[in-house]
């Protein structure tokens, strides 16, 4: 029956053919311009550690004192806080991060140094956030000493400054230290940069930076100290409490500008960290170092959310291209109406022959199901449009919008179950149509 | 009075196309909603790209050097600035950040134990001269007078310095309703200031939000510092701009060869980068928008030409019964008109209460009115042609179908 159904389904759509061709361009521009904007906020939505983002957890303390109180924990820690955390090792694997401009050169290549990002961290940092290497690896903790000058390399830095060759064992100038290189990554791209991203839920929805590339070089944290000497502003920091940062050194600057990230396997074991955090901030508070023993021990999807990650022009598209379908939908509900309708001759032929209700409906919802298998193909290749134009934007997302397999699949899905929704009520008027009725008038 | 007479019987034969009709006067009534928004969201950021941020700005350039602390270096802040100023065809150089540049946002306090912050300001800091090379115009009190500016060097943070500061008309309306600003003192998260002068206009940031241009600039006089970050420049002929801008990062590059110049930029060219993507948004909104306006006539006369072809009959008996060709015509532009009518109406509803979503969320401002009045105008017309064809060629059934069955 089916089939039956599918062959008078081609045969109405060939004989209207200029009709059948606005619903199905009405319901692929709908269905483009909807799956266009949900791939992007999917997309910058997406878990930048897929399979253990859930082990990794973000906790934050409170270190603010007066003049400059918070009332709530910072997004990042002073340096004391974050080494006492740190060193305690009380979770499965730890790391810190803090981000800072640095120039970097070759050493006797003749060419101008280059600004760029060092990230300084932990050697923790590449197995916690699953960082392909090419070449090398991570330097080994022991190397996490003030003197050591090691440095683990991005294949974009690689590629620039080497040639995309084996640069292990190489040697960068980064400032005015020599430093080695241990590794080289493979190319690692997390959509946003999840482990440097802070204040979001007060930038009002312009958090596009969250997703620029991540950094070029990683260096231990007592190594970048000691390349910048120590000093502020070498590193830019995310809040100072009190006055008179200029000049001190970043050990003990009332300044928050270090990031903890810690891996928890078990629940049991979040609790036992979750009650550590509490311990710590309450023997600081009684010591007088802290004003506040605000605690929190966020995962890492929690805090991706926490501080909206997904930029408000990419969530506001979103909304706007829904309500664009929705537009469609009606107009293609109208449109079926009137295909329908104007068949009802023919309907009441075949009711009068002994289909049955049920029978017409069907036939009619097959004919809705197949505009919008149409539908979805032309959908498709407005999508793939929609993702080129949103690639030639100058965002920093640009980059990252492709059409994945679920995606993929569910544009073909969304235009079926649109057209299916909007040929239900169409096809119940049409399988009302009254036989006599109709027969008197042929 | 003919016309008027039509609307009876027009809406007694819509009553039994109440379906269709529905579907019509929703359609027509989403439309009129994400239109309205649409274009005021479109029209909100073209607007806003060209809110001037109160510096002259046509005349900035920036050079933004990395930070060499710690390095073997001649130079200092002082000797880098007088080389840029020493450039043919600069007015004046400081060391700091323009508008739209990572400008540091502070709250600011009336008193100093700092308990309720009265709104957050923008705070421009940087080296004598600031004020000069943004180009601020002072509307009340004075400049900064070189003999009032703090010394870098010997800055003392004890409790009862305050510095001097300009701040804005806005940011001073805020701070004291009604009263006047001037000598007052105001308190940021770190330090006091007294108010010496009023600026017309300093915008940190255009987002459209009042507070973008409750802003604050202090200077301290540098010397043998030396310092990175940004180093601004104001040309005399906006025409010359990256001309000069490229002799004075060269003049900056050979007075401290330590610097290491990661960004050299116009203030037009910075202004057109923090817009870029908010207008490449606004020009896919735009895309948006036509192609709604497309499929919304679609449906309309898609409706209309069924109708035209189920009524036929009808037509025919009524142009049998003595109405002309204009008679059918309008009876099909009335209706069309009635049902975008009643389309336009509940479209004001919804185009409100998806404004008042999109205020919740996204903190766009309040949908005025003419916006309402525009999308009904637009939808009016858009109805009328998308019937037209429909409506003409009802008017050209001939009486004589009439007489035939079909």
């Amino acid at each position: 029956m089916f089939g039956y159904y599918l062959d008078l389904a081609l045969r109405s759509l060939r004989r209207s053919k200029t009709l059948a061709t606005m619903m199905v361009m009405a319901l692929a521009v709908g269905i483009g311009a909807s799956m266009t904007t949900l791939t992007v906020a999917h997309l910058l939505s997406g878990d930048p550690v897929p399979g253990h983002s859930a082990t990794l957890y973000h906790p934050q303390l409170n270190p603010t004192m007066p003049p400059r109180l918070v009332h709530e924990p910072t997004s990042a820690m002073d340096y004391r806080s974050a080494m006492d955390l740190w060193s305690a090792h009380r979770a499965d694997r730890q790391t810190l991060v803090a981000s800072s401009p640095v120039k970097v050169r070759v050493e006797g290549s003749g060419e101008p140094p280059l600004p760029r990002q060092v990230l300084l961290t932990t050697s923790d940092f590449f197995p916690m956030f699953d960082v392909p290497f090419r070449y090398g690896g991570p330097w080994a903790p022991t190397d996490e000493g003030p003197h050591a000058r090691v440095v683990v390399i991005s294949s974009t830095l690689n590629e620039q400054l080497f040639g995309g060759a084996n640069s292990v064992g190489r040697s960068l100038r980064l400032r005015d230290s020599d430093v080695r290189i241990v590794g080289v990554m493979a190319p690692w791209r997390p959509a946003p940069r999840f482990y440097d991203i802070w204040q979001g839920r007060y930038r009002h929805g312009n958090t596009e930076s969250f997703y620029n590339d991540p950094e070029d070089i990683y260096t231990p944290v007592a190594t970048g100290l000691d390349i910048f000497a120590g000093q502020v502003p070498g590193v830019p920091v995310h809040f100072c409490w009190d006055m008179g940062a200029d000049g001190k050194s970043m050990q003990t600057a009332p300044c928050a500008w270090l990031s903890l990230w810690v891996q928890l396997s078990s629940p049991a074991k979040v609790h036992n960290y979750a009650e550590f955090l509490k311990g710590y901030a309450q023997q600081q508070k009684r010591l007088g170092r802290y004003t506040s023993d605000q605690t929190r021990l966020q995962s890492l999807m929690q805090w991706l959310e926490w501080n909206r990650v997904v930029p408000g022009t990419v969530r506001m598209q979103a909304w706007m291209a829904q309500a664009f379908l929705l537009i469609c939908l009606v107009n293609t509900v109208g449109l079926l109406l009137t295909r329908f309708l104007r068949r009802s001759g023919e309907i009441g032929v075949r009711r009068a022959m002994g289909a049955s209700r049920r029978a017409v409906f069907t036939q009619c919802l097959v004919e809705a199901g197949l505009i919008g298998l149409l539908g979805g193909v032309g959908g498709w290749l407005l999508t793939l449009l929609g993702l080129w134009m949103v690639r030639q934007q100058p965002v920093a997302y640009a980059d990252l919008a492709h059409l994945d397999l679920p995606m993929f699949f569910g544009t073909f899905a969304m235009s079926l179950a649109a057209s299916l929704l909007a040929g239900v009520l169409p096809a119940l008027r049409a399988s009302r149509v009254p036989i006599g009725f109709q027969l008197k008038t042929l | 009075m003919r016309t008027f007479r039509q609307i009876q019987p027009i809406l007694a034969a819509l009553r039994s196309h109440k379906t269709a009709v529905i579907l019509l006067v929703l359609e027509i009534a989403l439309t009129m909603a994400v239109l309205g928004n649409l274009v005021f969201i479109v029209y909100g950021t073209i607007q806003r790209s060209h809110v001037s941020t109160g510096v002259a700005e046509s005349q900035i350039g920036l050079i933004q050097s990395i930070t060499v602390i710690g390095e073997q270096s001649q130079g200092t802040t002082a000797g880098d600035l007088a080389a840029l100023r020493n450039v043919p065809g600069v007015t004046h150089a400081a060391y700091g950040g323009p508008p739209l540049w990572y400008v540091e946002r502070d709250p600011v306090f009336l008193d100093p134990s700092r308990q309720h912050p009265v709104a957050q300001m923008y705070e421009f800091q940087g080296s004598q001269d600031l004020s000069r090379t943004l180009g601020l115009h002072i509307v009340e009190g004075h400049d900064f007078s070189d003999d009032e500016l703090p010394v870098l060097a010997k800055m003392s943070m004890s409790k009862d310095f305050q510095f001097p500061v300009l701040i804005t008309r806005a940011l001073a309306d805020r701070l004291y309703p009604g009263g006047n600003a001037l000598g007052r003192v105001l308190y940021d998260g770190n330090a006091a200031s007294r108010v010496v002068g009023i600026v017309d206009h300093l915008r940190g940031e255009i987002t459209g939000r009042p507070d973008d241009d409750y802003s604050m600039v202090y200077e301290y006089v540098v010397g043998a510092q030396n310092m990175g970050g940004g180093f601004m420049i104001r040309a005399s002929d906006p025409a010359r701009l990256p001309q000069v801008l490229h002799a004075a990062a060269a003049a900056l590059q050979k007075a401290d060869p330590a610097h290491v110049q990661n960004k050299l930029f116009t203030m037009p060219e910075l202004r057109a980068k923090y817009f870029r993507s908010d207008l490449a948004t606004g020009r896919m909104l735009l895309a948006i928008i036509l192609i709604l306006l497309v499929v919304t006539a679609l449906g309309v006369s898609g409706l209309a030409s069924f109708w035209v072809q189920q009524r036929r009959r009808q037509i025919g008996m009524r142009r049998a019964l003595g109405a002309t060709r204009g008679d059918i015509l309008r009876y099909f532009q009335i209706e069309n008109f009635l049902i975008v009518t009643g389309g336009v109406l509940l479209g004001a509803l919804f185009a409100y209460a998806l404004n008042l979503f999109l205020m919740h969320r996204f903190e766009l401002a309040h949908l005025p009115a003419n916006y309402l009045l525009a999308g009904a105008v637009a939808l009016w017309l858009l109805g009328q042609l998308a019937v037209l064809g429909p409506a003409l060629r009802a008017a050209a059934v001939p009486p004589v179908v009439a007489t035939r069955s079909v």
